[in-house]
């Protein structure tokens, strides 16, 4: 379907909402677009292209609630899966807890994005990928990893009048060099809206793209270098570490999922019940949901379409907020602020990354995690792996490749044992791998951990 | 729809194209759920319709898939595809090379006793109210949820070697949870657990009998609140059907799938402990575990007459007797291991790339019932419901957390142990298994929810299993 003919859906969708009073009606119009370049031992895997039509319809009838999706939609479509709702609805019991749907109207300012799969096409994708192979082959190591191009269209409108369109593309690409004699990975990511802060891909010309990736190389062929080293083993027990700002954000995105969203105090899950204003992690330790932070993939509103801004979650220690969306906020009296803890934040601090590691007499550092699992929710206990780079430090001075380590930890029990932040932040993009491949990215800076408790070893790397 | 599809394969038989396959799927899909007693919601797809256009050409795969049936979205995403295939061709060094197989022509359609989609919505919700409202009159259950997900798919697989069939199956996979809390702890239990789905329909969900077990998983998780946990350092576990399903899953299934061997998956999902020297002699567990890969089992969410590249259904022994035999393949790949073609490459949807997938993965019974088994153990926990899973990049390592133990002395069940955690290094862990029950016991488990690829599909796929002992086993794991 072409954009124009979205449009026009969108605006008979008005219409649609328009002929049925009785009803709340949302409805969410998506265009979703991939190109998808996997590629394996210095080659590619496959190439992929998919373009994905949805719209998500929501009706209230008082408080009986009936949803669908329709793919490929139409007018017709649409109308006709509404008709066949209106015969079930009035026969479902209904929600006690629903209040309304989202009635914030305000807008944010409309960015069209510049589609970024037409921007860095596959041919130079290759090109980069070729210069990365050059770099790393003759150091014994191969290619793996993903080079995404994302572009999507989403209008959200909903009974109440709400009306709001915004568009995101961005890119991820991941690139892991695995050594052919050890299989010990070195892991750089690259992902947002630009290839360098406040540079859009579409004020460079292509050359200027290439060469942008181009100048990654040497960095990720150092790395390369410091992954050649010998490979040991080391005990379970507690360790001083260093965590890479991978880590760090995917402990946060863990933390948000499982305690920081309103929903879980619903569910009780969550001892920051009643802790707003109360000092429950260092001073150190700041957290923000930031959705129009330059580093990030900007987003503006959340899924309700709630207009969203910076929210600070934990500030100098001290909780601020829950992320609250309209129906828990309406069902539990939270001022709604819409965030979806999709923008994460992490205030940096003062230290030197190079200080950090020279502080450490004994330790590891750690580039990523893997596979991480909540044992129990509430008390935010968990358990997870390293990957893509674990290294011992001895005397301050990293030495050996370490293998892979589980640890079995509680993210509350991380926080309040950081002893030093970085003073500048990483870009992480990340990606929701499940359904659409949608692509966000969080600013976080290294932090080192006391008594990290390293549960087992994988003896693998 | 089937006319569409030939005209496609038509247009792709062309002479620089090695091989060509085309995907057409129609999905529907409800899903049903109930917290705390209120219908939240009930959400239905219907024909969620996609097609996929997968071409081999100067030895690199190409790929476009797309929801928008129409002849001029089709036309797009064949060029796209060919286009994809030729550039990606440019970075590619070692070409895929194609065995040709013989062409698969038929049909298959499977009618569940009471079909869902066809039920009343009333009928559902009435039936499902009633268990959630059973899940709400404690004090000490301070959250709660049932929910249900349905599932119909019409598939076409076509390919330019002349296999053409199509397939519907319906799937249904329901659950329910409490959590219990004394205002500082929180202790949750399930009924029937993580590997919940099921090949069938509504007649499925009944044979759950939710309601018998209802009282008893909300007297477990409130009797968790005060349940001690687990001391030894090692202990013999006795792990149930359900639990076990997800460890056949975990550190047989994903380890033996043949593109991790290769590297295809490092990038996402991961690597594996399994190399090519190991096949036909490495011990991966003791003599009694046989775990095969069976998708002409009817009754898993796995079973088809073709997978998504042709290759009929068929059982392999991947490990027989304890050895490592054969491995999860494609055509691509299996030649490489001087294996055939096992039947395991598998897309969610017809817009998805086929991947390297369990299908029904299963451990061959042993003898004895449950109750034989624990009367044997002089020591040791029984335990399942899962509740964590975690393992590593290479499929080595695993630690797992189930919902409750039953601690065993002297052969009979003395009380509960909280979310009991243990840990392995596969297969020393595999090597312990001393006692697999009989064919009484055995049970195909399923799941909706095998995460894998880039972008992300979720797999349907069955492990068939009885519950096992386990000796000497780490687990205390605290955080």
């Amino acid at each position: 379907m072409a954009i124009s003919s979205l449009e026009e859906l969108k605006k008979s969708i008005h219409s649609i909402i328009g002929c049925y009073p009785e009803l709340k009606m949302s409805i969410h119009l998506r265009q979703w677009q991939t190109d998808f370049l996997r590629f394996f031992k210095s080659q590619t895997n496959y190439n992929i292209s998919k373009n994905t039509i949805y719209a998500d319809v929501q009706l209230y009838k008082d408080k009986k609630n009936y949803s669908f999706t329709v793919n490929n939609p139409s007018v017709e479509l649409i109308r006709d899966r509404i008709v066949e709702a209106l015969k079930v609805i009035d026969k479902l019991p209904p929600d006690p807890d629903f209040v309304d749907l989202e009635t914030n109207l305000a807008k944010g300012i409309e960015v069209v994005k510049e589609n970024q799969i037409k921007i860095i096409s596959l041919d130079m994708k290759i090109e980069i990928l070729k210069s990365f192979k050059a770099k790393i082959e003759p150091l014994g190591f191969d290619l793996y990893g993903t080079f995404i191009c994302n572009n999507e269209i989403n209008y959200l409108m909903n009974s109440n009048g709400l009306d709001k369109k915004w568009e995101m593309s961005p890119y991820y690409f991941e690139i892991k060099a695995v050594s052919n004699k050890t299989e010990v990975t070195v892991l750089e990511s690259f992902g947002g809206d630009t290839v360098e802060l406040d540079t859009s891909f579409s004020d460079i010309n292509c050359n200027e793209i290439v060469q942008t990736f181009k100048n990654k190389v040497s960095d990720f062929a150092q790395k390369c270098k410091l992954a050649q080293n010998e490979v040991i083993d080391v005990d379970s027990g507690d360790y001083e570490v260093i965590l890479a700002p991978r880590c760090i954000g995917e402990l946060m995105q863990y933390y948000v999922w499982s305690n920081l969203k309103v929903s879980s105090v619903d569910r009780e899950e969550t001892d920051l019940i009643g802790k707003e204003g109360l000092k429950v992690f260092p001073e150190s330790f700041s957290l923000y949901d930031s959705p129009q932070h330059r580093n990030v993939v900007k987003t503006e509103y959340g899924s309700e379409g709630h207009l969203i801004g910076e929210l600070p979650i934990f500030e100098k220690g001290v909780f601020q907020n829950f992320l609250v969306n309209f129906y828990y906020g309406k069902k539990l009296g939270y001022e709604i602020n819409g965030n979806q803890g999709n923008c994460l934040v992490m205030q940096t601090g003062e230290a030197k990354l190079a200080a950090m590691i020279k502080s450490v007499k004994k330790g590891l550092y750690i580039s990523s995690f893997h596979y991480m699992n909540f044992i129990n929710e509430r008390e935010t206990s968990l358990t997870g792996l390293t990957r893509d780079g674990t290294f011992l430090i001895e005397d301050g001075q990293i030495t050996k490749v370490v293998n892979n380590l589980r640890f079995t930890e509680k993210i509350t029990d991380i926080l309040n044992n950081i002893t030093d932040i970085e003073d500048k932040s990483t870009v992480y993009p990340m990606s929701d791998n499940y359904g659409s491949f949608s692509i966000s990215a969080y600013s976080m800076p290294h932090i080192k951990v006391k008594e990290f408790n390293i549960s087992s070893s994988t003896k693998t790397v | 729809m089937k006319e569409i599809i030939q005209k496609i394969i038509e247009k792709l038989n062309e002479p620089g194209i090695t091989f060509a396959d085309v995907r057409y799927t129609s999905s529907d899909y409800q899903s049903i759920f109930f917290e705390k007693g209120h219908l939240k919601y009930l959400s239905t797809e219907k024909n969620d319709e996609g097609i996929g256009i997968r071409v081999l050409m100067n030895g690199c795969w190409g790929f476009a898939g797309t929801t928008l049936i129409n002849e001029t979205e089709i036309d797009k995403m064949i060029k796209m595809a060919i286009s994809n295939a030729l550039q990606g061709s440019l970075f590619r060094h070692q070409k895929v090379i194609y065995m040709p197989i013989k062409p698969t022509t038929g049909s298959y359609h499977f009618n569940p006793v009471e079909n869902p989609f066809l039920m009343s919505e009333e009928e559902k919700i009435h039936y499902f109210e009633n268990l959630a409202k059973l899940l709400t009159h404690n004090d000490k259950i301070v959250y709660s949820y049932i929910n249900c997900d349905f599932f119909k798919q019409y598939k076409i697989y076509a390919n330019t070697e002349g296999t053409f069939t199509d397939s519907t199956i319906y799937d249904v996979m329901p659950k329910m949870y409490v959590l219990a809390s004394d205002g500082l702890k929180n202790y949750s239990r399930t009924w029937p657990g993580d590997m919940n789905a099921r090949r069938g329909g509504f007649e499925k969900v009944r044979d759950f009998k939710f309601e018998e077990n209802s009282e008893r998983v909300i007297k477990e998780a409130i009797d968790l609140l005060s349940a001690p946990s687990i001391e030894e350092e090692r202990a013999d576990i006795i792990i149930g059907g359900g639990h076990l399903a997800l460890q056949i899953h975990e550190s047989v299934g994903h380890a033996t799938e043949a593109d991790r061997m290769f590297g295809m998956e490092i990038s996402y999902a991961g690597k594996t402990f399994v190399k090519q020297p190991m096949l036909k002699k490495f011990r991966y567990g003791s003599e009694i575990v046989t775990i095969y890969s069976d998708s002409t089992l009817e009754n898993g969410l796995g079973y088809h007459l073709v997978d998504d590249e042709g290759v009929p259904g068929r059982r392999v022994d991947i490990i027989k007797n304890g050895i490592l035999n054969d491995m999860q393949t494609a055509r691509e790949i299996a030649p490489l291991l001087e294996l055939e073609p096992s039947s395991n490459m598998k897309a969610s949807y017809a817009n998805d790339f086929p991947l390297v997938r369990m299908t029904n993965l299963c451990l061959e019974p042993g003898k004895g019932s449950l109750q034989e088994l624990i009367k044997e153990t002089e020591k040791g926990y029984f335990i399942d419901f899962t509740k964590t899973w975690s393992i590593d990049d290479n499929r080595n390592n695993f630690q797992f957390t189930t919902e409750i133990g039953y601690k065993i002395v002297e052969g009979k069940i003395v009380g509960i142990v909280k979310e009991p955690t243990y840990f392995g290094i596969t297969p020393e862990f595999w090597a312990s298994c001393d006692k697999i029950c009989g064919i009484e016991e055995w049970e195909m488990y399923g799941t909706f929810h095998c995460g894998k690829g880039e972008p992300g599909q979720v797999m349907h796929l069955s492990h068939g299993a009885s519950p096992a002992r386990f000796r000497n086993v780490v687990c205390n794991v605290k955080a």
